[in-house]
């Protein structure tokens, strides 16, 4: 506050000044102070200052020139550098004596030069540069070169030499590469690969032993209407929009808790689970996918002919309120790190592009300055955040609003429910009581967003600190990213302005929000993008592998209105997809990480996937989507309350994704802390993976239930192992593995006297080995 | 001739630049075959001076000019320097602030590097340059590289152990074998008194029938492999199952701090100053120290441990007192105990973080600092290098490196020759050229470092 009053101040002066001097001008200045701004000034300037702030900066840092003698009386962003004859009023000066600016970024100058400087100013800052201040370099750049920012083109399909090999266009853009690299690709998959991967792929989970035994032989048939058939089907069923909701969910940085907040505390969202249904929904009803991003940016500001529309609507905006905030308690910044992460999730998630950066600087690498940065922040301060009571506690986050919803069903905690988490005093450490919530107990409530009463322009954030204020910078959208029928796209002042924000984003002929998605769906079936960096499409990510084929997908995707469902099957029928996995020394040699397609690569089970296939071939696997959350009525800080997951037999999607504290089941397998935009996970082998598999409780369970059922639906030792390997692994069993089970199950019997437990480990031995956990 | 053996190797597999310069060095290894990929201790290229390295890391920039880079004022207005006050210790007469009152027991063991300096002042980024060579791609880290080139001497544990670690990017093998990659303990920020490794135990089966379990596993995984050819990734797993399976019999005991005298607890401030402080947060810093001199002797090549954050832009000298407070003791008595044990002499410990800070000028209450990789401070112990010495320096107002610079890239190839790995040569071939840990630009070992 202190800070904020002397700057405002400075400007104030600042204002007097520059009509007070405009008499003197270069001409006039005398020999003594032209010396002494050779020597002492201009030196200084030349070295440590014009790198950023001179005509041939790179990208003009702060909108400030100080190579002209205008430049340093006109100013940048933060207003005018100097007030002659006031130094300590001077912004260059405090800048050049670290008080609330820092200049030069790297070090201060040494204390001598500091002095030389505030002489100088004192002297009313001669000046003999006589130049003509050019008019300061717009931060605006021209429409860059750069690839991902050019219009999509849609690319005729390249000919190729075995005209026989594509099933359709897909493979004629991957083919062709191959053939200009000299390469062939490897032997189509089997139906019994295949069949298990389109099913990990499309509905996540593993297919029956009798599902795979009636497609082999409907294959063995007419394989081409057998596997048409298959994923039409698997395009229908329910998993889908659990199978691929989950991903949109990493993308989303879904979370139902806050994660620590710096200071240790990891309040609940006990509403969030509505989002994770409404996404889910959204991939099973196939709903277009600009429409689906538009209503999660801009639901709130849609028209709704029905009670569950709008409630649909204002659920999703959930995904601007998943925020993993910093504590309030002494931040400043807190209401500026929220729009931070709203921001980065729609420039990174929706676009593949980064422009967290500019909020700081103008962006180093990407076209994004940092008007841009605050053009965008514009419409998220003139927006209210709706989180909800943040478990009660002022410190970590101010309580919010919810949205109320209309049409959903009232849900009120079960019978005799208490809270047992006691809200403890900040300051004392004392038990308090729960607050009474302002709604009845289980009306249905959603996070999310609304406009603000007044919305209106975001100043910019010198050095992204929000007590240092420049100008106001109208709202908008990323300059740099141009396109046909961008102009008619225009914030409405008297709103936010997030629905032409989402309208710009989904526009056909934005470069990259389809560009992006049509990556993030080929990398989920490929394990690896046409762009290998799904979140960054900018200069330091990756290019793309077929630049031709992401567009033509891109072309596709949008022409048949945003089906993800159409792009998978699309994808997913090609011949490219159905290649069989295994690779020879050639193209080990040539193409070692696979960038042309030549083969399918082998996969792990991502964690869900792992965990939902043991579930079901346990016979476990509960099909039915649980209501809610475990913490659906529990506005608590989850740091005091010991683990709060329970043991489930639900599909993982609906697992409690709380941050900084997942589900134990799920951890050990790279899951992500879901804090921000994951758009591929992590996938290392550490031992602790292999400790999980041995020892973890939710393993053995599996393989507990597994072998009750082998004990009781088969008499002998041979029958008991050829079912298991029927639902393990969906195939008969050799009759060497018969004798090697045979042997471990004597074994583990003789050891522990147990049937039961002699089952189980070799159950659990199925559930652990690679065979299960890769997809070929 | 040392060429075209290398191109012969490189067109055989992928990525085993190491098998070449093994063979180099006169190993005996069949040039046919390719490495085999595992943790058996491997011989270094040269004489070692250390066998292992402890890397206490100090995440968000440590305040070098109040720390270890002592500017004291000169000249007739003040300037930027230190803020605190210093002493000279020990025989050698380092100077060491008075934040650092059990650290400055052991000024004759510590060589202080005050010319390091760096790329960038972004966290993220100079940390994992500092972590892995690269500021932007994920690449192997100082560890992964360390335990490829020179395996590990206890096969029950892994090789790289990083404690109250953060990101994954930061103890990741990123493309050498998965084996290589290390393994956390603990989550940054969160309280260490209860970190151990998940599942490390289970008492369902007992252990002849787990090792009977364990091998019609990898039976199953060796067939599985073996219709597969080519493929690391499920080579690396049935290589982490059986560390996994041994990692149960050892672990468990060496996280175990109750064989531990209440004097040691105490020594090294086990559970103490474990209170968030501003920026300062609770990591349990002296049981990390001590864990890793106990993981040290169980044979563990690369320990990292973790404190932070030093990042304190506000409320400087607060913070940066707290952050002393938690580390001074904790790592003086890890000093001690390696001494008493012998193994200073052949662990290689090292302190520093992504980069530092401006200095304050005494004569103002400005309590705030930035970044500054320009210039900074770190320090080795141990391993055979010069004790009680001061190499390189900052200018006047400790803003940058003016003499005995010292990059990253130098300081890893100043570890791994410390380790007896030529850091040049220490390659993994990977998507279309060799890689090593000091990037193509490469680093310089800084000899005068070693006694």
């Amino acid at each position: 506050m202190h800070r904020f009053k002397q700057f405002t101040l400075a400007l104030f002066s600042l204002l007097h000044c520059v009509v007070l001097t405009t008499g003197s001008n270069a001409a006039d200045i005398s020999s003594a102070d032209r010396d002494f701004f050779e020597k002492k000034i201009r030196p200084v300037l030349v070295k440590h200052c014009y790198e950023c702030h001179s005509a041939d900066a790179k990208e003009l840092g702060g909108n400030l020139r100080l190579d002209t003698r205008e430049g340093l009386r006109t100013g940048g962003v933060s207003g005018a550098a100097i007030v002659p004859g006031k130094p300590d009023e001077s912004l260059l000066i405090q800048a050049l004596r670290y008080d609330g600016t820092e200049m030069p970024p790297e070090a201060p100058l040494p204390e001598a030069i500091v002095h030389d400087f505030s002489k100088w100013v004192t002297r009313n800052a001669p000046d003999p540069r006589v130049s003509k201040p050019e008019p300061a370099k717009k931060p605006e750049e021209p429409p860059s070169e750069f690839w991902s920012l050019q219009p999509v083109v849609n690319a005729p399909v390249p000919a190729v030499d075995d005209s026989a090999w594509p099933h359709n266009e897909i493979d004629s853009f991957v083919l062709s590469r191959l053939e200009q690299a000299g390469l062939t690709p490897v032997a189509d998959a089997s139906p019994q690969t295949l069949i298990r991967r389109v099913y990990y792929d499309l509905v996540g989970l593993p297919p029956s032993y009798v599902e795979v035994r009636d497609f082999v032989s409907a294959y063995e048939r007419d394989g081409e209407s057998a596997y048409q058939h298959l994923v039409d089907e698997l395009l229908s069923r329910p998993q889908f929009g659990e199978r691929w909701g989950r991903y949109w969910l990493d993308v989303a940085r879904y979370g139902e808790s806050n994660g620590n907040d710096g200071l240790g505390r990891n309040p609940t969202f006990p509403h969030a689970w509505r989002y994770r249904d409404y996404v889910i929904q959204a991939f099973n009803e196939d709903r277009p996918f600009n429409e689906f991003v538009i209503e999660q940016i801009a639901g709130d500001l849609l028209p709704a002919e029905s009670a569950e529309q709008r409630d649909r609507n204002l659920v999703a905006t959930g995904f601007l309120a998943m925020t993993a905030k910093p504590a309030k308690a002494m931040n400043n910044n807190f209401a500026m790190d929220v729009v931070a992460d709203q921001i980065d999730v729609i420039s990174r998630g929706v676009m593949g592009l980064s422009v967290a950066c500019a909020r700081c600087h103008d962006h180093k690498f990407d076209p994004v300055p940092m008007r841009d940065y605050y053009a965008l922040a514009g419409l998220f301060t003139s927006t209210e955040t709706l989180w909800g009571v943040a478990g009660h506690e002022k410190l970590t986050a101010p309580p919010t609003d919810l949205h109320v919803l209309k049409a959903a069903e009232k849900v009120p905690p079960p019978e005799g429910f208490v809270e047992t988490v006691l809200v403890l005093e900040s300051n004392t450490g004392k038990p308090k009581p729960i607050p009474k919530s302002k709604w009845e107990p289980g009306t249905p409530l959603a996070m999310g967003v609304r406009d603000a009463k007044k919305p209106a322009d975001c100043k910019l954030n010198i050095n992204g600190d929000s007590r240092k204020l420049g100008k106001p910078v109208p709202r908008g959208f990323l300059s740099t990213l141009q396109f046909d029928g961008a102009e008619t796209l225009t914030v409405d002042a008297a709103t936010s302005g997030r629905l032409q924000l989402a309208q710009w984003i989904t526009h056909p002929n934005h470069p990259l929000t389809a560009r992006v998605m049509v990556n993030r769906v080929w990398q989920y079936l490929f394990g690896a993008g046409i762009v290998r960096t799904p979140d960054d499409f900018g200069k330091y990510g990756a290019r793309p592998t077929h630049p031709l084929l992401l567009d033509h997908l891109a072309v596709r995707f949008r022409d048949a209105g945003w089906s993800v469902k159409s792009l998978v099957r699309e994808i997913v029928m090609s011949r490219t997809y159905r290649l069989g996995s295994q690779v020879n020394e050639t193209l080990m040699r040539e193409d070692g990480e696979n960038l042309l397609l030549a083969r399918h690569d082998r996969r792990r089970l991502d964690a869900e996937s792992l965990r939902d296939s043991m579930l079901a071939v346990s016979g476990q696997l509960d099909l039915t989507p649980p209501s809610g959350s475990l913490i659906r009525h529990r506005d608590i800080l989850i740091n005091l309350s010991g683990s709060l997951h329970q043991p489930s037999r639900h599909r993982s999607v609906y697992l409690c994704y709380l941050r900084n504290s997942p589900p134990p089941s799920l951890a050990a397998f790279n899951l992500p802390d879901f804090r921000a935009v994951i758009g591929r996970r992590d996938q290392s082998t550490v031992p602790g993976q292999a400790l999980y598999l041995f020892n973890n409780p939710f393993v053995i369970e599996q393989a507990e239930h597994l072998a009750n059922r082998l004990i009781q639906e088969e008499q002998t030792p041979t029958e008991r192992i050829q079912l298991a390997y029927e639902q393990v692994f969906q195939r008969d069993a050799s009759s060497e593995e018969i004798k090697q089970a045979e042997q471990l199950v004597d074994f583990t019997f003789r050891e522990t006297q147990s049937n039961l437990d002699a089952w189980s480990s070799f159950c659990q031995a199925l559930l652990i080995t690679n065979e299960f956990r890769y997809l070929d | 001739m040392m060429h075209s053996r290398r191109d012969m190797l490189r067109t055989t597999s992928c990525g085993f630049g190491y098998l070449a310069l093994q063979a180099l060095c006169g190993q005996t290894q069949a040039a046919s075959s390719p490495r085999q990929e595992n943790l058996t201790a491997k011989t270094p290229a040269f004489p070692a001076r250390a066998k292992r390295v402890i890397f206490l890391c100090m995440s968000g920039g440590p305040a070098h000019l109040d720390t270890f880079d002592y500017k004291p004022q000169s000249g007739k207005s003040p300037h930027p320097g230190s803020v605190f006050s210093f002493d000279q210790h020990g025989e050698s007469g380092l100077w060491i602030s008075e934040l650092l009152p059990n650290l400055s027991r052991h000024a004759d063991d510590l060589c202080v590097i005050n010319g390091m300096h760096a790329d960038t002042t972004i966290h993220a980024q100079s940390f994992l340059q500092l972590h892995t060579g690269d500021r932007l791609r994920e690449r192997p880290s100082l560890g992964s590289w360390i335990t490829y080139g020179l395996g590990t001497e206890n096969q029950n544990l892994p090789g790289f152990i990083s404690f109250n670690t953060s990101k994954a990017s930061i103890y990741s093998s990123a493309f050498l074998p998965a084996i290589y990659n290390g393994t956390p303990i603990g989550v940054n920020g969160e309280d260490m008194s209860q970190a151990t490794i998940s599942d490390i135990t289970g008492r369902h089966l007992p252990y002849s029938s787990k090792e009977k379990q364990l091998e019609f596993v990898q039976m199953m995984n060796r067939r599985h492999q073996e219709m597969r050819t080519n493929d690391n990734q499920l080579e690396s797993v049935i290589e982490s199952m059986e560390l996994g399976f041994r990692m149960q019999m050892s672990a468990p005991d060496l996280l175990d701090l109750s064989s531990e005298t209440a004097e040691t607890l105490e020594r090294y401030r086990v559970g103490k100053n474990n209170k968030q402080i501003g920026t300062c947060k609770p990591s349990d810093f002296g049981r990390q120290c001590l864990l890793a001199r106990r993981f040290a002797e169980a044979g563990v090549r690369f320990i990292e441990v973790n404190h932070g954050s030093w990042d304190q832009h506000k409320n400087h000298r607060r913070d940066l007192k707290a952050n002393c407070e938690a580390t001074d003791a904790p790592i003086a008595a890890l000093l001690d105990d390696l001494k008493v044990r012998g193994m200073l002499d052949d662990t290689l410990v090292v302190w520093g973080g992504e980069f530092g800070r401006p200095g304050l000028s005494p004569d103002k209450d400005k309590d705030a600092t930035g970044h500054n990789s320009r210039g900074f401070t770190f320090w080795l112990a141990g391993g055979k290098v010069k004790a009680g010495y001061t190499h390189g320096k900052t200018d006047p107002t400790g803003s940058r490196a003016v003499e005995g610079k010292v990059h990253f890239r130098d300081l890893h190839a100043t570890i791994l020759h410390a380790l007896g790995l030529p850091a040049n040569d220490l390659t993994y071939w990977h998507a279309g050229r060799d890689h090593r840990l000091i990037g193509p630009e490469g680093g310089k070992v800084v000899h005068e470092l070693f006694a």
